[in-house]
């Protein structure tokens, strides 16, 4: 099975999404292949922190420069990805008064609107600062959702014809070495044309993306291309390796902490020269502390250690002390794809670069029909996906404009549908005010599409509609549908919900579909969790134990082991003929001599 | 202090936004992890389908919120505040304090100060106000209340049920009663008590605050009856923090004042015990509020724990008719609601059968709301049952309005625990 089109981006993170939907607005034709979900590298494992620039402003003004633009760029075309929440840099009395002023002028410099506040004005913007902080800078850091900007990106690019395929791993680069001509991928589902003909959905060709039926093995697939963008950041090593050229991404690790509420609202950093455990991120209901940096070798094998997530809350409770006491329901570890050119070897992560680069494979290695991106950061993913389809177009001889920084995403056309008219909705006020922030301007088309429409996640506030909504574009991958929707990472971390947003994929998916979907998402949010063990949420996990073991079997379900012998049951067929004709069931449950 | 000055005291229908702070309990829902007991305890949960329950109303409500949103959803103004979620919750989640908060959210962001509601809320908030009123001239306003068209201008114009009969103002208050004594009857500075009789115990049942005062009289404390406002327990309810705080910046100082000459806080009414114990310290920040706390008891509860009640009662009999306890859902939350039947079963000559942990139904103002008159009854439902099957004609509780249910439910004489104590124990 051969398909072509004009560009392959390979990589459905922020920036291959966002190369999609550049080049398809452009009137490329673009097919975008990734190898889990969508978010599944370095997108999905970021504290969702919209940088200001405020971060770089001393240490690399540049990219500071970048970040502060692409920041309004963003509030605009994605609104409802976006919260406008505002950042701190706080210094303590220990950090120095140098660094402080350098970080306003720096600020300054780079065009980024810094203010001073006082110790005093600081703790009234965020009353659980710790009360000896000495002041502040106030700069308009924001929170993201890297789950719904991609996923927004990915339709977009789908709206204007482009072809995206997750769970689709690339094996084999075509080509000779002289020149990439395609690619060859695993599909670890069935792809979108075979599950048209093999689904039971009515619907399914006018589908966002990265719909599947869960872990069907497909075939492999070559997708042959004029162009090929390899955009897989921390793995882009590996595209390259199949290539025989050398991209030298130095992979750098960091723990995310993800608190169960938010104990500031405004983006808290500690102002300092770099350092670990700086950062507090309001994110949707929780907060996010992040970081370290360590480089690893593989991007996908790589140590998770507790004292990691210990540091988190042993540096940060300096500036915050209520974290000390506060629960804390995951830690994940996302992996940064830092590249710098060989030639300047710094030995410390953290020294490396936060900028991106584009490598012409043709240039640099006398290889013609790739280009891969390198580096670069979350915020600016808008930047670079323009530079690389600029560069792309160029190969192509297509002369058309970039738009991505004028258009909104799909979801922020309209920003103000939000505050209108909750009310018809019937919805308790934090569940459609919640359901609002997500869905954007898709607010009134989702929730009025299911009736009736329960809440599906108590904690997250997500509605059957949403759910439904989000199954609609990603099939049974039920990680699919949390990262669209939210359901399932609030404080009980799927404990009350995920069962029932597995049931909701029946009927139109039959039983062991939904078990295996269940037992997937049951996973992924165990994967976390387990780095929380403690205080309440050793509670919550001991809780959501118990119901799942008592309730549904699932803690030894012998009929998902395998362990019953069902041949060694009576079937009933040697029983006589009950009095109401129905043979071989003893409505007294057989204790009457039968 | 401005405690009882002649504007404070007025009862005054235009919201008066407050400078309390802006309180924060989304760090309360750390301690939720979501099993929902609270919600199967809810006595409203249980007979309205419609009422999402204490676990949404507190910490997840709590946790969705940002610190610009304002918008409570508007089923909080349907918890009826019997704060059983806090004794049910097993993990220490502060359910009251955040449906309280959030109530007083809702109210000062969300509800027509000019509505009919918040008039009518106002006024009930405020019962203290128009008793005040209404026991100066007790026999016209007990005739005018009983008059067939004031309770039908009420439900029309004010929804207060007409089903409810307003209770009777008595014609002489507990604290007119207490000047015409002369005041303490037993001069002790080592055993001192600050009576806090709250507004019902002045105005309708002053026989409560009267065997109050003889039965500490007995056992020899010095009783003070400082200066006092309502406890905020319908404020409260009714999410009028402002009044509240107002009428607890009175109690505060002057019970502080009773605390300093060497007494103890003592209140008949449960309601009232629970609003200074637990209610002020959790929703106000005024000087000396938890030391009140600290030293709040109710009036058997302090008698059990300081004096040899069970000995005073070895010998003694009562005439008294056989009582149908039932004990008031904020005597549960301060571990009280076994004591009365206790007592009662050291009193030769009387028989109390508890009927049952069930909630009464009314909570206060609550079910005096036309919108919660059926609820309210649904919920009494079990307690009238029971009442009707123990063996006895008269009821017996702590709690005002939980009295007023449950002779409304049965048509019962319903009596109080001190005034048992008081045939018990004091001599004619």
């Amino acid at each position: 099975m051969t398909h072509t089109t004009e560009v392959l981006v390979i990589g459905g993170g922020s920036t291959g999404t966002g190369i999609a939907r550049d080049l398809a607005m452009r009137g490329v034709e673009v097919a975008l292949v990734e190898q889990g979900n969508l978010t599944h590298g370095t997108t999905g494992r970021m504290h969702g922190l919209l940088h200001s620039g405020g971060r770089y402003a001393v240490s690399d003004q540049a990219s500071a420069e970048e970040c502060m633009e692409e920041n309004y760029v963003l509030r605009d075309i994605a609104s409802h990805c976006v919260e406008e929440t505002g950042g701190l840099f706080v210094q303590r009395p220990e950090d120095s008064d140098e660094y402080f002023r350098e970080k306003l002028e720096g600020c300054r410099e780079c065009d980024i609107p810094a203010e001073e506040l006082t110790a005093e004005e600081a703790r009234e913007v965020e009353p659980y600062l710790a009360k000896d902080v000495e002041r502040a800078i106030r700069v308009p850091d924001g929170a993201i959702d890297p789950f719904r900007l991609c996923v927004a990106n990915a339709v977009s690019a789908e709206n204007h014809g482009a072809r995206i395929e997750t769970h689709a791993e690339v094996i084999d680069l075509l080509g000779d070495e002289d020149r990439v001509t395609g690619v060859k991928v695993r599909h670890e589902s069935v792809p979108q044309s075979d599950a048209e003909r093999g689904s039971s959905r009515g619907d399914r060709t006018d589908g966002g993306p990265s719909r599947r039926e869960h872990r069907k093995v497909g075939s492999t697939e070559e997708l042959r291309a004029d162009y090929v963008v390899n955009a897989t950041g921390a793995w882009a090593g590996r595209i390259g390796d199949m290539a025989g050229v050398d991209i030298e991404v130095r992979p750098s690790k960091g723990v995310m902490t993800v608190m169960n509420c938010r104990q500031v609202d405004t983006v808290v950093n500690r102002c300092r020269p770099k350092g670990d455990a700086d950062i507090v991120v309001p994110h949707e209901t929780t907060a996010i502390l992040g970081t370290t940096d360590v480089e690893v070798d593989d991007p996908e094998d790589y140590p998770e250690k507790q004292w990691e997530v210990d540091l988190m809350i042993d540096t940060l409770k300096e500036l915050v002390p209520i974290l000390d006491e506060a629960r804390t329901i995951r830690s994940f570890w996302g992996v940064r794809p830092l590249y710098e050119p060989p030639e300047v070897g710094s030995d410390d992560p953290t020294d490396i670069t936060r900028d991106y680069f584009l490598l012409d494979h043709e240039e640099r290695d006398d290889l013609d029909g790739m280009t891969s991106i390198v580096g670069g950061k979350f915020t600016t993913y808008r930047m670079m996906a323009e530079e690389i389809s600029d560069h792309v177009c160029d190969q192509l001889g297509v002369s058309a404009e970039c738009r991505t920084a004028d258009v909104p995403l799909p979801g922020s056309e309209d920003a103000n549908v939000l505050d209108e008219g909750m009310d018809r909705f019937g919805l308790r006020s934090p569940i459609a005010r919640r359901s609002a922030n997500r869905l954007g301007s898709r607010t009134e088309d989702v929730l009025s599409s299911v009736d009736p429409n329960p809440v599906v996640c108590d904690c997250e506030a997500v509605t059957r509609a949403e759910v439904q909504d989000a199954i609609e574009q990603s099939g049974t991958d039920l990680n699919a549908v949390r990262i669209r929707t939210r359901a399932s990472m609030g404080n009980c971390q799927g404990g009350f919900c995920c069962h029932r947003m597995a049931s909701e994929l029946h009927p139109e998916y039959d039983e062991p579909t939904v078990h295996e979907a269940l037992d997937e998402l049951y996973q992924e949010r165990w994967k976390g969790e387990r780095h929380a063990l403690w205080g309440e949420q050793l509670s919550q996990a001991m809780l959501n134990y118990a119901l799942h073991a008592t309730t549904m079997n699932r803690d030894a379900d012998p009929a998902a082991t395998g362990s019953v012998d069902y041949a060694a049951f009576d079937d009933g067929s040697d029983a006589p003929a009950g009095a109401d004709g129905e043979r071989g069931v003893a409505t007294d449950g057989g204790d009457r001599g039968d | 202090m401005s405690d009882a000055e002649p504007p404070d005291d007025e009862f005054e229908p235009v919201q008066v936004f407050g400078d309390e702070t802006e309180m924060d309990l989304r760090p309360g829902s750390d301690d939720c992890y979501k099993c929902s007991t609270c919600d199967t305890n809810c006595p409203v949960a249980a007979v309205d389908d419609d009422f999402p329950g204490p676990k949404f109303q507190g910490p997840e409500q709590w946790r969705l919120k940002r610190k610009e949103d304002r918008d409570i959803d508007d089923s909080v103004m349907k918890c009826s505040n019997c704060m059983r979620c806090d004794g049910a919750c097993p993990s220490n989640v502060p359910l009251s304090q955040m449906h309280n908060t959030a109530r007083g959210e809702y109210v000062d962001e969300q509800m027509d100060t000019l509505s009919r509601e918040y008039l009518r809320n106002r006024m009930l908030s405020n019962y203290r106000f128009f008793a005040s009123l209404g026991s100066k001239v007790p026999r016209l306003a007990n005739f005018v209340a009983g008059l067939g068209v004031t309770s039908w201008l009420g439900e029309e114009v004010l929804g207060i049920s007409s089903e409810r009969e307003m209770p009777e103002f008595a014609t002489r208050t507990f604290r007119e009663w207490w000047e015409e004594r002369g005041g303490a009857g037993v001069s002790n500075p080592d055993k001192r008590i600050a009576y806090f009789h709250g507004c019902y115990s002045n105005y309708n049942t002053p026989e409560v605050g009267k065997a109050m005062v003889r039965v500490f009289e007995h056992f020899g404390y010095e009783v003070m009856v400082p200066k006092q406002r309502c406890s905020g327990t319908p404020m409260f309810a009714n999410g009028m923090l402002d009044d509240a705080r107002r009428a607890a910046e009175t109690n505060v100082e002057e019970f502080v004042a009773a605390i300093g000459d060497g007494a103890d806080v003592v209140a008949s009414c449960t309601s009232c015990s629970m609003s200074l114990r637990q209610e002020y310290p959790e929703l106000f920040d005024i000087h000396g509020i938890e030391d009140l706390s600290a030293h709040t008891y109710e009036a058997v509860e302090y008698l059990r724990i300081h004096e040899d009640l069970d000995g005073a009662l070895d010998d003694a009999d009562a005439a008294f008719p056989d009582l149908a306890y039932h004990a008031p859902c904020h005597a549960r939350n301060q571990g009280l609601e076994g004591q009365a039947v206790e007592v009662a079963d050291r009193i030769d000559g009387v028989e109390a059968t508890d009927v049952g942990d069930s909630c009464s139904g009314i909570s206060g103002t609550y079910g005096w709301k036309e919108e919660n008159y059926d609820t309210s009854m649904k919920i009494g439902e079990e307690m009238f049952e029971h009442m009707e099957d123990a063996d006895a004609e008269t009821g017996m509780t702590e709690c005002p309005t939980c009295a007023m249910q449950m002779e409304h439910g049965t048509g019962y004489d319903i009596r109080h625990t001190l005034e048992l104590l008081e045939a018990a124990i004091v001599e004619e």
